[in-house]
């Protein structure tokens, strides 16, 4: 039973972010590829401040605060270059933060990340704290279905289909895109904090390029902008991402099997939804 | 005093001068042709209009305010209200949300003036007798339909002037008329109408000033019936007669 909580309390840790970055690069069409820069960052904001000054509450606030600040760097990128230059500058602004974090090492013990991390106040139990993680989540779901069908999701559903069309009716593109990020903001400081409060560590492993990957096959295999194709490819493939730890083949070849597996998935699912995937260019 | 007014507007891109020294005004109320051969910068100049291309030189100015640099958006919510050469719909949405959409998009008191948004939103379908597909796909429809769709959306966002850029392309005679029925309850209603055509029997019936481009100038303005008569535009449409 014990691996059954465990499975949800990961499920938990993934979903905010998938929900979020399906709202930003699956309906939105905005080639971001930095949501891990953001969670990244949240995530080493809010614990060497509560490191530094133990208070869960400051701590927090400081994780929100860097990853408004982070967000808002990604939107305004978003509104000043072109779709396939964000898409590029976007990595580049993740990996110079990951370069940040592993090099400044009186700070953030660089590659051996942060052990033993202060407890969250959440249920000291596994079950409580995955009935706490549901909770969580059903609450995010219906959120974020809500923000999907509200004015919001309109308007940036149009700005992904026609950004002329969309502007010539009023439509703020800075403004959509600046809301987009934020609540991309708020998906990294619920996915993480929970993640890192459950297994104890800060790492920088969990921000490496896989875990990217990873993200974006959990949009893709969804279904871009469906709030429930991505909630239920986030549990099947979270799901496929630990089961496979039971295949018996030694850790070094398991690692490089399970990231071509990972790579198969994207590639189908890639090709299957090509169609759709990316902004039809239309000319007015 | 006029509702829009351009004032010595010039675009280049590199060394090519799309639009040339461009000065006219509207006045609230009027429907004014746009018309002139192919590649004239009559969409050009509707995209400087609403804020796409920042022109080189000159000014524009709308119920006198000079808006010349204001963004795509905020030309929207002053009362700039655009239809796209190509249909400007959003296929991915349904009918209801492509109308709904443009109604959010206005501004706070604009919205609340409208009241609730769903319903109109269902009343500008019914104006269009689109009302029983407003909950599929706008992909699905028709070319004429969705220029219907399109005008109706635009027309029902309560802006004051309308730039509209060949609304009859590709519909047929009974939809044109529908069009051109539209564009004149808006004149009814005091709005005023910038209306590209290449369809000239159309601007005659509709226009009450029309505006000849050709190579990014304006190179005759008139009455429908005076530019009609003239030379010159016989000349730009057929070029000269070797007879005379």
């Amino acid at each position: 039973m014990a691996f059954v909580w465990h499975l949800v309390i990961l499920i938990g840790t993934w979903l905010p972010g998938a929900l979020t970055y399906t709202m930003i690069f699956g309906k939105g069409k905005i080639l971001h590829f930095g949501p891990l820069g953001v969670s990244l960052m949240t995530s080493y904001a809010t614990f060497l401040t509560l490191g530094a000054t133990g208070s869960y509450p400051i701590a927090v606030l400081t994780g929100l605060g860097s990853a408004i600040a982070i967000s808002a760097v990604f939107a305004w990128l978003s509104l000043r270059l072109e779709p396939d230059g964000f898409g590029i500058m976007s990595i580049a602004v993740h990996l110079s933060v990951l370069s940040v974090v592993l090099n400044w090492s009186s700070l953030t013990r660089g590659a051996l990340g942060i052990p033993r991390l202060p407890r969250a106040p959440f249920p000291a139990s596994q079950e409580g704290f995955a009935l706490v993680m549901v909770v969580m989540c059903i609450v995010w779901v219906l959120g974020m279905w809500l923000l999907d069908r509200s004015s919001f999701g309109r308007k940036i559903a149009a700005l992904a289909e026609h950004e002329w069309h969309s502007a010539a009716l009023g439509v703020s593109r800075a403004r959509v895109h600046f809301l987009a990020f934020m609540v991309g903001a708020l998906g990294a400081l619920f996915g993480t904090l929970p993640y890192h409060h459950y297994i104890g560590l800060l790492h920088p492993n969990d921000y490496q390029f896989p875990g990217l990957i990873f993200f974006v096959m959990l949009v893709v295999a969804g279904k871009p902008g469906s709030v429930f194709g991505v909630t239920i490819s986030t549990i099947l493939l979270v799901l496929l991402k630990e089961l496979l730890r039971f295949v018996p083949l030694p850790p070094d070849i398991l690692g490089p099997v399970r990231l071509i597996l990972f790579g198969v998935i994207l590639f189908a699912a890639v090709w299957y939804r090509r169609d759709t995937l990316f902004p039809k260019q239309r000319t007015v | 005093m006029s509702l829009l007014s351009t004032s010595h507007l010039s675009l280049s891109i590199g060394e090519h001068r799309i639009l040339s020294d461009i000065s006219f005004s509207v006045d609230s109320g009027e429907i004014i042709g746009l018309i002139g051969p192919n590649g004239s910068g009559k969409t050009t100049l509707f995209n400087v209009l609403s804020g796409f291309l920042k022109p080189s030189t000159g000014t524009i100015h709308l119920h006198g305010e000079d808006i010349t640099t204001l963004s795509p958006a905020k030309r929207a919510r002053f009362g700039i209200g655009r239809v796209f050469q190509n249909f400007g719909i959003f296929r991915d949405m349904t009918l209801f949300e492509n109308v709904l959409v443009a109604l959010e998009a206005l501004s706070k008191e604009e919205r609340a003036l409208k009241g609730d948004l769903r319903k109109v939103s269902m009343e500008t379908l019914e104006m269009v007798g689109l009302q029983s597909h407003a909950h599929t796909k706008a992909g699905s429809l028709s070319g004429g339909q969705m220029r219907l769709l399109e005008i109706a959306r635009t027309l029902m966002s309560g802006k004051e002037l309308f730039l509209l850029d060949e609304p009859t392309a590709g519909v047929s005679p009974k939809l044109t008329q529908q069009v051109a029925d539209l564009i004149l309850q808006l004149k009814k209603q005091g709005k005023t109408v910038l209306v590209v055509e290449h369809d000239l029997p159309f601007i005659g019936r509709i226009c009450d000033r029309v505006i000849v481009m050709d190579v990014g100038k304006v190179v005759l303005t008139g009455k429908p019936n005076e530019v009609k008569q003239s030379k010159g535009l016989r000349e730009l449409y057929f070029g000269a007669d070797p007879t005379t």
